[in-house]
């Protein structure tokens, strides 16, 4: 999202991400919440705890984002395109240091949370699947509403569509950008809480390569469309997961040492026969 | 206008007023700047090395043949160069600017070069130095703007003075250059003279020395005298001439030439301005082109001989810096090469690294026992070395090849969505290379590459028809050696930057260019899209192969875990940074990139536990930091800070640079000047700002 209106690849989500991780954790740690003691039961006092802090994730890395825009995206906007692409990745390699400064080098674990299954059939599923399969769902339609139905969405698209006629049109571009940082760098945050809840732990150099998977999603869908986006990281999360079933007698090392290899094949494969992407609209060439 | 006096010989000696100042501007503005060199820092110390190393060779640093050879060369080089530049600038200056113009370019002068060669000593390291100078003189032009604006004061609209010479007048410039190269050379014989004494009455001199005094202070003048002449000659052929053919009428001489006056009347203002600034007279001749030369000629003789020159400005260590700039070597030639096809091309490329891994197994497989295994063939490892040769350039086609099969699916794809997919390719091949361990060792690396051979006696082998080699030296190749590979890189680079100069002005480079600023207007004009970024693919990846060979055979051993896919960015950074598409630009964005994240950056802790340097006393504060955690931190923040300060690049090109003030200036008119240079109306035009 932050991409379709910049037009710029920002290497820094990722890291954003990965300081949702670790604010998460943080937060989680003042309330209580220790990876050394976790929580045997679900009350409603650990699901306040754990609501306040998703929102806390979201509004640091949200803060983080627009400041993050201010500095080092706002004053290139006008420059070389490459020029903001070269700071991106100096935000990253801050933010990553970062991290690394706060949380040490190491993987830091998280608090297991005591989240329940159930049986549908023969398969088991654990709640937090659910719960995080709803939450993406809900985000997302919030997402698609927003750009879609508000005034600020279509402020947004207008802004993406050409900068200055929305200027004339009385948008204020700086503030739509602001915002547009603020949400996507808060959903970045909020993406590191659900994470959180999912998966064992996190560290400073997570950020960059889910960032980077996140970007091939997004082109491979066609960048700019959400559904497309959707469709992308559908379509990667299976070739990753069957890729790293194939057996150490098919290829050296086995499927997972060749998952990277084989996700950007399928994605060079598709962008050669749509090149901009599978959903993407074929835009007519400006002369 | 330029008067020429009367009796100008009679003022050989005893200068008219206006000439009297000129002089008086260069000579301080230069002596200063030769004197700390040479008194403060290391000049007199190579100078006495050299002649050390003649007369009595065991108190010299420098030992061996070659070096002290360099090391003299260098001298004279450097000298003559300076005193010559003097003569330049004195013949160049039309003397407009006036005090503040003065006042100014001595501030400048320190600036520029005092405070960086101060520093350099202070740290004793050279990268560090230059570093610390950029601080300083960010600094500087930051508080000149600031007192400028208190004093109300703005330097003159430049070029107000075009006018045609003829042969009287060129004369007189040689002449005064002349006695601008004759004056800075004498006085400063007189300078080292009296240093000399201070020196012998301290006693601390030599008598070979006293000896050497002497004939310098009678030598110096003589050679001032022809230097400057040599300094007038550059100067004058600067100047704005009549057609050949006499008159300025019809539009070709004689010769069939256009003369420098109709070319600019044929350009459009911005150009003519940039043009009409390498003209002499002029009120800036500091920074014309003529000048620029004479830098190149020093910068160019420093690089050349600095093996030989490092243990007299350093002391120790001198390999381990060598090293150190024998990897900034391709790392030049990488950034060279991503020029192509990011800064001439247009086409974003977030996986050179590839072409670069091409490069570095094609020679790991090739040139070490690996060959065998893999292909069952036995090599002689007295003959096999010899392949590292023909290999450079085979990697490098190889590379290249990969280039185009890497490049063919990316031809439709535009913006981001090829970046991605190079990124894409970027991840793959060294992933691949990681993967099939079975041939290439994966992480455990190839060891005992082939380094390269020269011919010498014991290298040959034992071919009848070979021997007449024989004579050559002996050059040690190991990589405890830096020398060599230092030379070889240096040729490399060289080579690769007439490679790309003759690239961009080719058809080819044009068709690049065009590509990279409209792909639909280029394909319309004609050009064969396929054809062009497939070229600038397969360029920009021969140069990665080039590098790529090279560091294999520099290193020994290559281990898939040298290579990350985020290198890319840090060549990007070096394009980017030193100005897309500009050459010198890259090249100092390699330069920057490189030192700023090898060369400093990795050594604060080590500086830090150093007891003279800045860094001690932070160290003594927080005894528990480490510089090592924050290194990526503070590299970041240096590419957002050099990106915020300069977004167009350091250096950038001058096509690129135009365009950018073409924004400012279209108001103002664009196009052929309606008024000759020279004609009243001219510098009305001119100063259109």
């Amino acid at each position: 999202m932050v991409y379709g209106i910049i037009e710029l690849i920002n290497f820094a989500h990722g890291d954003i991400f990965m300081m949702g991780t670790l604010v998460t954790l943080t937060i989680m740690n003042w309330f209580g919440i220790v990876a050394e003691n976790p929580p045997q039961s679900l009350t409603w006092d650990l699901v306040a705890k754990l609501i306040i802090t998703a929102i806390g994730s979201f509004l640091v890395c949200a803060i983080l984002g627009v400041i993050i825009e201010r500095v080092a995206y706002r004053p290139l906007r006008n420059a070389p395109r490459l020029a903001p692409l070269i700071s991106a990745i100096g935000v990253s390699l801050v933010l990553q240091d970062t991290g690394k400064l706060w949380k040490g080098n190491t993987d830091i674990p998280f608090p297991s949370l005591p989240f329940g299954t159930f049986q549908v059939g023969a398969v088991s599923i654990s709640s937090i699947t659910v719960f995080m399969l709803l939450i993406a769902l809900i985000l997302m339609v919030g997402l698609h509403l927003l750009v879609t139905r508000t005034r600020l969405g279509r402020a947004m698209r207008a802004v993406a569509q050409d900068r200055e006629a929305a200027a004339l049109m009385g948008v204020n571009v700086n503030r739509i950008i602001s915002i547009t940082f603020f949400i996507g760098a808060g959903l970045a945050g909020a993406a590191g809480f659900i994470y959180s809840l999912q998966f064992p732990n996190t560290n400073f150099s997570i950020g960059y390569d889910l960032g980077l998977v996140a970007f091939t999603c997004a082109v491979l869908g066609g960048i700019g469309n959400i559904v497309g986006a959707m469709v992308g990281g559908l379509i990667i999360g299976i070739v990753r997961s069957l890729v790293s079933e194939i057996p150490g007698t098919v290829l050296p090392h086995g499927g997972d040492a060749w998952v990277s290899a084989v996700v950007y094949g399928v994605l060079i494969l598709i962008l050669v026969f749509r090149p901009s992407g599978l959903l993407g609209q074929q835009t007519p060439e400006k002369v | 206008m330029l008067n020429v006096p009367e009796s100008i010989d009679g003022g050989l000696l005893a200068p008219d007023r206006s000439l009297r100042a000129l002089l008086v501007k260069w000579l301080v503005a230069l002596l200063i700047p030769v004197v700390v060199f040479t008194f403060l820092w290391s000049g007199e110390a190579l100078e006495n090395n050299v002649l050390l190393a003649i007369f009595s060779p065991q108190n010299s640093i420098l030992s061996d043949v070659p070096s002290v050879v360099q090391a003299g060369i260098f001298c004279a080089v450097f000298y003559a160069t300076v005193i010559a530049l003097v003569g330049y600038l004195v013949a160049a200056d039309n003397g407009r600017r006036g005090r503040y113009g003065t006042i100014e370019l001595w501030a400048d002068m320190i600036a520029y070069t005092v405070a960086p060669i101060l520093l350099i000593s202070w740290t004793n390291d050279l990268v560090i130095g230059l570093a610390l100078s950029v601080i300083v003189i960010s600094i500087y032009l930051f508080v000149r703007k600031r007192v400028r604006d208190v004093l109300h004061y703005s330097p003159p609209a430049p070029l107000t003075d075009i006018q045609v010479f003829d042969e009287e007048q060129r004369g007189f410039l040689i002449r005064k250059a002349r006695i601008g190269s004759l004056w800075f050379a004498a006085i400063f014989a007189i300078i080292s003279l009296i240093a000399d004494i201070i020196f012998l009455l301290l006693g601390s001199l030599s008598t070979i020395l006293l000896i050497w005094a002497a004939i310098r202070t009678l030598v110096l003048p003589i050679a001032g005298y022809f230097l400057g002449w040599l300094g007038g000659i550059v100067a004058a052929r600067q100047t704005l001439r009549e057609g050949t053919n006499g008159t300025t009428k019809n539009g070709t001489s004689l010769s069939g030439k256009v003369s420098k006056r109709q070319q600019l009347e044929g350009l459009s203002t911005t150009r003519a301005r940039e043009e009409a600034r390498n003209l002499v007279p002029n009120d800036q001749p500091l920074q014309n082109r003529g000048t620029l030369r004479f830098c190149i000629v020093i910068i160019a003789a420093f690089v050349l001989f600095y093996p030989a020159l490092d243990p007299v400005f350093f002391a120790f260590g001198t390999n381990g810096r060598l090293v150190g700039y024998d990897d900034l070597g391709y790392y030049v030639i990488l950034a060279l090469g991503l020029n192509i096809v990011v800064g001439f091309a247009g086409l974003l490329d977030l996986g050179y690294v590839a072409f670069f891994v091409l490069g570095t197994y094609t020679w790991a497989l090739v040139g070490s026992d690996q060959f065998t295994v893999i292909t069952g063939i036995v090599t002689n490892p007295q003959i096999w070395p010899w392949l590292f040769w023909p290999m450079l350039i085979i990697g490098a086609i190889i590379a290249a090849l990969w280039g185009v099969l890497l490049g063919a699916p990316t031809l439709r794809l535009r913006g981001d969505y090829l970046a991605i997919v190079t990124l894409g390719f970027g991840e793959i091949i060294p992933l691949f290379f990681q993967n099939l361990d079975k041939y290439t060792k994966g992480t455990s690396g190839i060891s005992g590459i082939y380094h390269p051979l020269t011919p010498c006696a014991s290298s040959l082998p034992s071919i009848p028809w070979l021997r007449f080699l024989s004579w050559l030296p002996c050059i040690d190749w190991s990589s405890y050696n830096p020398v060599p590979y230092y030379y070889l890189i240096l040729a490399i680079i060289v080579l690769c930057i007439f490679a790309n100069l003759r690239l961009r002005d080719s058809r080819l480079g044009r068709a690049w260019i065009a590509i990279r600023e409209d792909e639909i207007a280029a394909s319309s004009s004609g050009i064969n899209l396929v054809k062009a970024k497939l070229f600038a693919f397969a360029a920009g990846a021969f140069f990665a192969g080039i590098a790529g060979a090279y560091h294999a055979a520099k290193l020994g051993t290559v281990a898939s875990s040298d290579f990350n896919t985020t290198d890319s960015f840090v060549y990007l950074a070096m394009v980017v940074i030193g100005g897309l598409g500009s050459i010198p630009g890259v090249l100092l964005g390699a330069v920057i990139v490189y030192s700023l994240n090898q060369l400093i950056l990795a050594q604060l802790d080590s500086i830090a536990t150093n007891p003279g340097s800045f860094l001690y006393g932070f160290k003594q504060l927080f005894p528990s930091f480490n510089f090592t955690d924050i290194r990526n931190l503070l590299f970041g923040l240096l590419l957002i800070a050099i990106m915020l300060f300069r977004p167009e690049g350091l250096i950038p090109s001058a096509r690129r640079r135009r365009e950018l003030h073409q924004h400012a200036e279209e108001a103002a008119e664009v196009g052929a000047l309606d008024e000759p240079p020279g004609a009243p109306g001219f510098e009305e035009e001119i100063r259109v700002e």
